[in-house]
Protein backbone atom coordinates (compact mmCIF):
# COMPACT_ATOMS: atom_id res chain seq x y z
CA UNK A 1 0.00 0.00 0.00
CA UNK A 2 1.29 3.44 -0.77
CA UNK A 3 -1.29 5.56 -0.08
CA UNK A 4 -0.83 7.60 2.93
CA UNK A 5 -2.56 10.66 4.65
CA UNK A 6 -0.57 13.36 4.61
CA UNK A 7 -2.46 15.82 6.85
CA UNK A 8 -0.81 19.02 5.44
CA UNK A 9 -1.65 18.15 2.23
CA UNK A 10 -4.85 16.52 2.37
CA UNK A 11 -6.58 18.50 4.94
CA UNK A 12 -8.61 20.75 2.39
CA UNK A 13 -10.12 17.48 1.09
CA UNK A 14 -12.17 16.82 3.75
CA UNK A 15 -13.61 20.59 4.47
CA UNK A 16 -14.13 20.35 0.71
CA UNK A 17 -16.42 17.11 1.26
CA UNK A 18 -18.44 18.53 4.11
CA UNK A 19 -18.85 21.99 2.67
CA UNK A 20 -20.16 19.94 -0.90
CA UNK A 21 -22.10 17.65 1.29
CA UNK A 22 -23.78 20.82 3.07
CA UNK A 23 -24.56 21.97 -0.22
CA UNK A 24 -26.04 18.30 -1.42
CA UNK A 25 -28.31 17.72 1.23
CA UNK A 26 -30.13 21.29 0.76
CA UNK A 27 -29.86 21.07 -2.90
CA UNK A 28 -31.10 17.08 -2.84
CA UNK A 29 -31.93 16.79 0.90
CA UNK A 30 -34.83 13.91 -0.16
CA UNK A 31 -31.90 10.95 -1.01
CA UNK A 32 -28.58 10.72 -2.13
CA UNK A 33 -28.00 7.46 -4.02
CA UNK A 34 -24.74 5.36 -3.15
CA UNK A 35 -23.45 2.19 -4.76
CA UNK A 36 -24.01 -0.53 -3.00
CA UNK A 37 -25.96 0.97 -0.22
CA UNK A 38 -28.86 2.96 -2.12
CA UNK A 39 -30.51 5.72 -0.96
CA UNK A 40 -29.56 7.65 2.43
CA UNK A 41 -31.07 10.92 3.79
CA UNK A 42 -28.27 13.38 4.98
CA UNK A 43 -28.67 16.77 7.35
CA UNK A 44 -27.10 18.27 9.80
CA UNK A 45 -26.80 18.06 13.51
CA UNK A 46 -26.76 21.26 16.15
CA UNK A 47 -22.86 22.00 15.42
CA UNK A 48 -21.01 23.46 12.72
CA UNK A 49 -17.47 24.62 13.01
CA UNK A 50 -15.97 26.21 9.15
CA UNK A 51 -12.46 27.51 9.44
CA UNK A 52 -10.00 29.08 6.67
CA UNK A 53 -6.84 27.16 6.04
CA UNK A 54 -4.59 28.75 8.46
CA UNK A 55 -6.85 30.23 10.64
CA UNK A 56 -7.36 27.72 13.05
CA UNK A 57 -8.91 29.47 16.47
CA UNK A 58 -10.26 32.04 14.14
CA UNK A 59 -13.05 29.69 12.80
CA UNK A 60 -16.85 29.97 13.38
CA UNK A 61 -18.63 27.44 15.88
CA UNK A 62 -22.28 27.60 14.89
CA UNK A 63 -24.61 26.30 17.56
CA UNK A 64 -28.47 25.72 16.82
CA UNK A 65 -30.87 23.49 15.91
CA UNK A 66 -30.07 24.26 12.16
CA UNK A 67 -27.12 25.41 12.36
CA UNK A 68 -26.72 25.39 8.33
CA UNK A 69 -29.55 28.19 8.35
CA UNK A 70 -28.03 30.67 10.19
CA UNK A 71 -26.97 33.52 8.66
CA UNK A 72 -23.09 33.48 10.45
CA UNK A 73 -22.89 29.63 8.65
CA UNK A 74 -23.83 31.15 5.21
CA UNK A 75 -21.63 34.29 6.11
CA UNK A 76 -18.48 32.49 6.79
CA UNK A 77 -19.03 30.49 3.59
CA UNK A 78 -18.54 33.80 2.13
CA UNK A 79 -15.18 34.77 3.73
CA UNK A 80 -13.96 31.38 2.13
CA UNK A 81 -14.65 29.58 4.86
CA UNK A 82 -15.21 26.17 4.98
CA UNK A 83 -16.53 23.11 6.74
CA UNK A 84 -14.01 21.46 9.42
CA UNK A 85 -16.44 19.87 11.78
CA UNK A 86 -20.02 19.31 12.17
CA UNK A 87 -22.68 16.41 13.45
CA UNK A 88 -24.19 14.91 10.59
CA UNK A 89 -27.39 12.84 10.69
CA UNK A 90 -27.88 10.07 8.47
CA UNK A 91 -31.54 7.72 7.49
CA UNK A 92 -30.74 4.55 5.59
CA UNK A 93 -34.01 3.23 5.49
CA UNK A 94 -35.24 2.56 8.96
CA UNK A 95 -32.20 3.19 9.88
CA UNK A 96 -31.15 6.23 12.12
CA UNK A 97 -27.26 7.76 12.68
CA UNK A 98 -25.78 10.74 14.09
CA UNK A 99 -21.77 11.10 14.17
CA UNK A 100 -19.72 14.05 14.71
CA UNK A 101 -17.07 14.51 11.67
CA UNK A 102 -13.81 15.64 12.03
CA UNK A 103 -12.50 16.97 8.29
CA UNK A 104 -8.98 16.87 9.25
CA UNK A 105 -8.47 14.31 11.18
CA UNK A 106 -11.29 11.78 10.12
CA UNK A 107 -12.36 10.59 13.29
CA UNK A 108 -15.99 10.07 14.44
CA UNK A 109 -17.19 11.66 17.53
CA UNK A 110 -19.99 10.40 19.75
CA UNK A 111 -21.96 8.05 17.11
CA UNK A 112 -25.21 7.48 17.99
CA UNK A 113 -26.32 4.19 16.11
CA UNK A 114 -29.66 2.64 16.30
CA UNK A 115 -30.75 0.34 18.99
CA UNK A 116 -29.29 -3.49 19.16
CA UNK A 117 -31.50 -5.76 19.32
CA UNK A 118 -30.19 -8.35 20.94
CA UNK A 119 -29.43 -8.79 24.59
CA UNK A 120 -26.77 -11.81 24.00
CA UNK A 121 -23.31 -10.36 24.60
CA UNK A 122 -21.41 -12.07 21.57
CA UNK A 123 -24.40 -11.35 19.49
CA UNK A 124 -24.77 -7.88 20.25
CA UNK A 125 -21.20 -7.63 19.69
CA UNK A 126 -21.46 -8.88 16.33
CA UNK A 127 -24.40 -6.45 15.87
CA UNK A 128 -22.90 -3.11 16.90
CA UNK A 129 -20.00 -4.15 14.58
CA UNK A 130 -22.20 -4.71 11.60
CA UNK A 131 -23.55 -1.01 12.57
CA UNK A 132 -20.55 0.66 12.37
CA UNK A 133 -19.47 -0.87 9.06
CA UNK A 134 -22.90 0.62 7.85
CA UNK A 135 -22.42 3.73 9.23
CA UNK A 136 -18.21 4.03 7.87
CA UNK A 137 -19.99 2.80 4.68
CA UNK A 138 -22.67 5.20 4.34
CA UNK A 139 -19.72 8.37 5.03
CA UNK A 140 -17.20 6.67 3.22
CA UNK A 141 -19.43 6.31 0.54
CA UNK A 142 -20.13 9.44 0.51
CA UNK A 143 -16.78 10.65 0.41
CA UNK A 144 -15.95 8.74 -2.74
CA UNK A 145 -19.21 10.02 -4.09
CA UNK A 146 -17.76 13.63 -3.78
CA UNK A 147 -14.04 12.10 -4.78
CA UNK A 148 -14.82 10.92 -8.05
CA UNK A 149 -17.22 13.70 -8.90
CA UNK A 150 -13.94 16.26 -7.59
CA UNK A 151 -11.94 14.48 -10.02
CA UNK A 152 -14.47 14.24 -13.27
CA UNK A 153 -13.33 17.69 -14.85
CA UNK A 154 -16.60 18.26 -16.54
CA UNK A 155 -19.02 17.23 -13.93
CA UNK A 156 -17.19 19.13 -11.24
CA UNK A 157 -17.16 22.28 -13.74
CA UNK A 158 -21.04 22.12 -13.07
CA UNK A 159 -21.12 21.77 -9.50
CA UNK A 160 -18.21 24.37 -8.41
CA UNK A 161 -20.53 26.66 -10.41
CA UNK A 162 -23.39 25.95 -9.03
CA UNK A 163 -21.69 25.97 -5.81
CA UNK A 164 -20.57 29.25 -6.22
CA UNK A 165 -24.02 30.66 -6.41
CA UNK A 166 -24.76 28.24 -3.59
CA UNK A 167 -22.45 30.27 -1.45
CA UNK A 168 -22.90 33.98 -2.76
CA UNK A 169 -26.86 34.03 -2.97
CA UNK A 170 -28.29 35.39 0.58
CA UNK A 171 -30.37 33.06 2.27
CA UNK A 172 -34.48 33.86 2.40
CA UNK B 1 -19.93 3.36 26.68
CA UNK B 2 -18.07 2.75 22.96
CA UNK B 3 -18.01 -0.51 21.59
CA UNK B 4 -20.93 -2.33 23.48
CA UNK B 5 -22.75 0.24 24.92
CA UNK B 6 -24.03 4.01 24.31
CA UNK B 7 -22.69 6.58 21.41
CA UNK B 8 -19.03 5.72 20.59
CA UNK B 9 -16.15 8.33 20.02
CA UNK B 10 -13.18 6.39 17.89
CA UNK B 11 -10.63 6.89 15.36
CA UNK B 12 -10.25 4.39 12.38
CA UNK B 13 -6.88 2.61 11.57
CA UNK B 14 -5.80 -0.29 9.62
CA UNK B 15 -3.08 -2.39 10.07
CA UNK B 16 0.01 -2.99 7.31
CA UNK B 17 1.98 -6.21 7.35
CA UNK B 18 1.57 -10.34 7.16
CA UNK B 19 -0.10 -12.14 9.81
CA UNK B 20 1.63 -15.42 10.86
CA UNK B 21 0.45 -18.36 9.21
CA UNK B 22 0.22 -20.49 11.62
CA UNK B 23 -1.36 -21.22 15.51
CA UNK B 24 -1.77 -17.04 15.43
CA UNK B 25 -4.47 -17.56 18.31
CA UNK B 26 -1.84 -19.04 20.34
CA UNK B 27 0.95 -16.67 19.21
CA UNK B 28 -1.37 -13.75 19.69
CA UNK B 29 -2.47 -15.34 23.53
CA UNK B 30 1.31 -15.74 24.36
CA UNK B 31 2.43 -11.99 23.03
CA UNK B 32 -1.13 -10.31 24.54
CA UNK B 33 0.32 -11.70 28.28
CA UNK B 34 3.70 -10.53 27.32
CA UNK B 35 2.68 -7.14 27.12
CA UNK B 36 -0.15 -7.42 29.35
CA UNK B 37 -0.96 -4.79 32.03
CA UNK B 38 1.64 -4.46 35.38
CA UNK B 39 0.44 -2.40 37.93
CA UNK B 40 3.12 0.85 38.71
CA UNK B 41 4.77 0.08 41.40
CA UNK B 42 4.38 2.78 44.13
CA UNK B 43 8.21 2.84 45.15
CA UNK B 44 9.32 3.42 41.76
CA UNK B 45 9.82 6.30 40.29
CA UNK B 46 7.41 5.31 37.17
CA UNK B 47 4.09 7.06 36.48
CA UNK B 48 2.39 5.35 34.12
CA UNK B 49 1.84 1.75 33.01
CA UNK B 50 -0.26 0.65 29.85
CA UNK B 51 -0.76 -2.82 28.75
CA UNK B 52 -3.74 -5.49 27.48
CA UNK B 53 -6.12 -6.87 29.92
CA UNK B 54 -9.16 -9.48 29.35
CA UNK B 55 -12.36 -7.54 27.85
CA UNK B 56 -14.29 -8.93 30.70
CA UNK B 57 -11.52 -8.08 33.24
CA UNK B 58 -9.34 -5.36 33.98
CA UNK B 59 -7.42 -7.05 36.42
CA UNK B 60 -6.51 -10.16 34.25
CA UNK B 61 -3.83 -10.35 31.84
CA UNK B 62 -4.13 -13.63 30.53
CA UNK B 63 -5.79 -15.30 27.67
CA UNK B 64 -6.83 -18.65 26.36
CA UNK B 65 -6.04 -19.00 22.91
CA UNK B 66 -9.50 -20.06 21.61
CA UNK B 67 -11.16 -16.54 23.07
CA UNK B 68 -8.50 -14.31 21.28
CA UNK B 69 -10.54 -14.33 17.91
CA UNK B 70 -14.46 -13.91 17.66
CA UNK B 71 -16.15 -16.38 15.65
CA UNK B 72 -16.55 -13.12 13.41
CA UNK B 73 -13.19 -13.01 12.76
CA UNK B 74 -12.47 -9.97 15.39
CA UNK B 75 -9.86 -9.49 17.98
CA UNK B 76 -11.28 -7.08 20.35
CA UNK B 77 -8.87 -5.59 22.79
CA UNK B 78 -8.86 -3.94 25.92
CA UNK B 79 -5.61 -1.45 26.59
CA UNK B 80 -5.57 -0.12 30.74
CA UNK B 81 -3.91 2.97 30.87
CA UNK B 82 -2.63 3.68 34.98
CA UNK B 83 -0.92 7.12 35.95
CA UNK B 84 -0.05 7.69 39.55
CA UNK B 85 1.06 11.78 39.09
CA UNK B 86 0.98 13.23 42.42
CA UNK B 87 -0.43 16.89 41.25
CA UNK B 88 2.32 19.82 42.22
CA UNK B 89 0.47 21.97 44.28
CA UNK B 90 -0.25 19.09 46.37
CA UNK B 91 3.31 17.95 46.66
CA UNK B 92 4.20 21.87 47.30
CA UNK B 93 1.77 21.35 50.71
CA UNK B 94 2.98 18.60 52.31
CA UNK B 95 6.66 19.44 51.00
CA UNK B 96 6.09 22.83 53.50
CA UNK B 97 3.75 21.24 55.91
CA UNK B 98 6.78 18.47 56.82
CA UNK B 99 9.42 20.81 56.09
CA UNK B 100 7.91 23.49 59.07
CA UNK B 101 7.48 19.86 60.71
CA UNK B 102 10.97 18.58 60.39
CA UNK B 103 12.48 22.32 61.30
CA UNK B 104 10.25 22.58 64.80
CA UNK B 105 11.78 18.82 65.55
CA UNK B 106 15.61 19.62 64.94
CA UNK B 107 15.30 23.07 66.09
CA UNK B 108 16.55 24.37 62.88
CA UNK B 109 15.30 27.76 60.67
CA UNK B 110 15.79 26.33 57.35
CA UNK B 111 17.29 22.94 55.19
CA UNK B 112 20.21 22.91 52.97
CA UNK B 113 19.01 22.76 49.09
CA UNK B 114 20.32 19.10 49.08
CA UNK B 115 18.08 18.53 52.41
CA UNK B 116 15.10 19.57 50.71
CA UNK B 117 15.66 17.36 47.93
CA UNK B 118 15.86 14.61 49.82
CA UNK B 119 12.71 15.61 52.04
CA UNK B 120 11.24 16.25 48.53
CA UNK B 121 11.98 12.49 47.36
CA UNK B 122 10.62 11.19 51.13
CA UNK B 123 7.47 13.06 50.39
CA UNK B 124 6.82 11.88 47.11
CA UNK B 125 7.17 8.45 47.97
CA UNK B 126 4.87 9.18 50.62
CA UNK B 127 2.25 10.46 48.58
CA UNK B 128 2.50 7.56 45.83
CA UNK B 129 2.06 5.25 47.96
CA UNK B 130 -1.07 6.70 49.73
CA UNK B 131 -2.71 7.35 46.70
CA UNK B 132 -4.80 5.38 43.86
CA UNK B 133 -3.37 5.24 40.22
CA UNK B 134 -6.18 6.87 37.55
CA UNK B 135 -7.16 3.91 35.55
CA UNK B 136 -8.29 3.97 32.10
CA UNK B 137 -10.10 1.69 29.58
CA UNK B 138 -9.57 1.60 25.89
CA UNK B 139 -11.12 -0.57 23.78
CA UNK B 140 -10.22 -1.31 20.10
CA UNK B 141 -12.13 -3.48 17.78
CA UNK B 142 -9.59 -5.21 14.79
CA UNK B 143 -11.20 -6.86 11.87
CA UNK B 144 -8.39 -9.06 11.01
CA UNK B 145 -9.83 -9.99 7.54
CA UNK B 146 -10.26 -6.59 6.73
CA UNK B 147 -7.23 -5.28 8.57
CA UNK B 148 -9.80 -2.47 10.09
CA UNK B 149 -9.13 -1.32 13.61
CA UNK B 150 -11.61 0.85 15.40
CA UNK B 151 -9.96 2.32 18.64
CA UNK B 152 -12.30 3.91 21.12
CA UNK B 153 -10.83 7.02 21.67
CA UNK B 154 -10.19 10.14 19.94
CA UNK B 155 -7.31 11.38 22.05
CA UNK B 156 -3.78 11.62 20.24
CA UNK B 157 -2.09 10.88 23.40
CA UNK B 158 -3.99 7.67 24.06
CA UNK B 159 -4.02 6.55 20.12
CA UNK B 160 0.02 7.07 20.43
CA UNK B 161 0.08 4.66 23.48
CA UNK B 162 -2.31 2.18 21.72
CA UNK B 163 -0.34 2.09 18.43
CA UNK B 164 3.38 1.61 20.22
CA UNK B 165 1.57 -1.50 22.14
CA UNK B 166 -0.29 -2.67 19.01
CA UNK B 167 2.93 -2.60 17.03
CA UNK B 168 5.07 -4.16 19.58
CA UNK B 169 2.18 -6.93 20.18
CA UNK B 170 1.59 -7.97 16.78
CA UNK B 171 4.46 -7.10 15.07
CA UNK B 172 2.44 -5.14 13.00
CA UNK B 173 2.00 -1.45 11.91
CA UNK B 174 -0.89 0.64 12.16
CA UNK B 175 -2.17 3.24 10.00
CA UNK B 176 -4.30 5.60 10.90
CA UNK B 177 -7.28 6.35 8.47
CA UNK B 178 -7.95 9.31 6.60
CA UNK B 179 -8.65 11.11 4.23
CA UNK B 180 -6.41 9.43 1.35
CA UNK B 181 -6.16 5.52 3.40
CA UNK B 182 -9.87 6.26 3.30
CA UNK B 183 -9.76 5.95 -0.46
CA UNK B 184 -7.46 3.17 -0.99
CA UNK B 185 -9.74 0.97 1.44
CA UNK B 186 -12.24 1.90 -0.51
CA UNK B 187 -10.85 0.59 -3.45
CA UNK B 188 -9.66 3.65 -5.61
CA UNK B 189 -6.85 2.68 -7.83
CA UNK B 190 -3.29 3.82 -7.18
CA UNK B 191 -3.72 6.02 -10.03
CA UNK B 192 -6.50 7.63 -9.43
CA UNK B 193 -5.01 8.92 -5.73
CA UNK B 194 -1.74 9.88 -7.19
CA UNK B 195 -4.26 12.17 -9.51
CA UNK B 196 -5.55 13.45 -6.56
CA UNK B 197 -2.82 15.15 -5.39
CA UNK B 198 -2.31 17.44 -7.93
CA UNK B 199 -5.74 18.86 -7.61
CA UNK B 200 -5.60 22.34 -5.89
CA UNK B 201 -8.58 23.34 -3.07
CA UNK B 202 -11.54 25.49 -4.56
CA UNK B 203 -12.11 28.80 -3.40
CA UNK B 204 -16.65 28.23 -3.52
CA UNK B 205 -16.77 32.15 -2.69
CA UNK B 206 -14.52 33.21 -5.91
CA UNK B 207 -15.46 30.33 -8.43
CA UNK B 208 -17.54 32.89 -10.31
CA UNK B 209 -15.06 35.02 -10.99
Amino acid sequence: MSANDNADRTSWLGREFLTWLWFESERNSTHIELENIGAVAVDFGQSLVLEAPGLGADGNTVKSDAPTQAEEARTALRTGKKVAKTRILVDHGEQHYEVSFSAETFTFGAAKLPTVLTSVDDERLDERLALFDRLEAILDGLYVKFVRLRMDDEAWAEVRAAMYRWVVTPTE
Amino acid sequence: MGLLNGSASYSRFVTLGELPEEAVEQTWADALEANGFREIQPHSEEDMSAGWVRFDDAFESSWVPAEVIESSGVVVLRMRIDTLKIPAVTLKAHLIAVEKDRMKKLQRDKFTKTERDQIKVEVKKDLRVRSLARMQLIEAAWNIGSGELRLFSTSKTIAGTFVELFEKTFSLSLRPVGAITVLWLRGMSEEDLERLESLESERFHLAGR
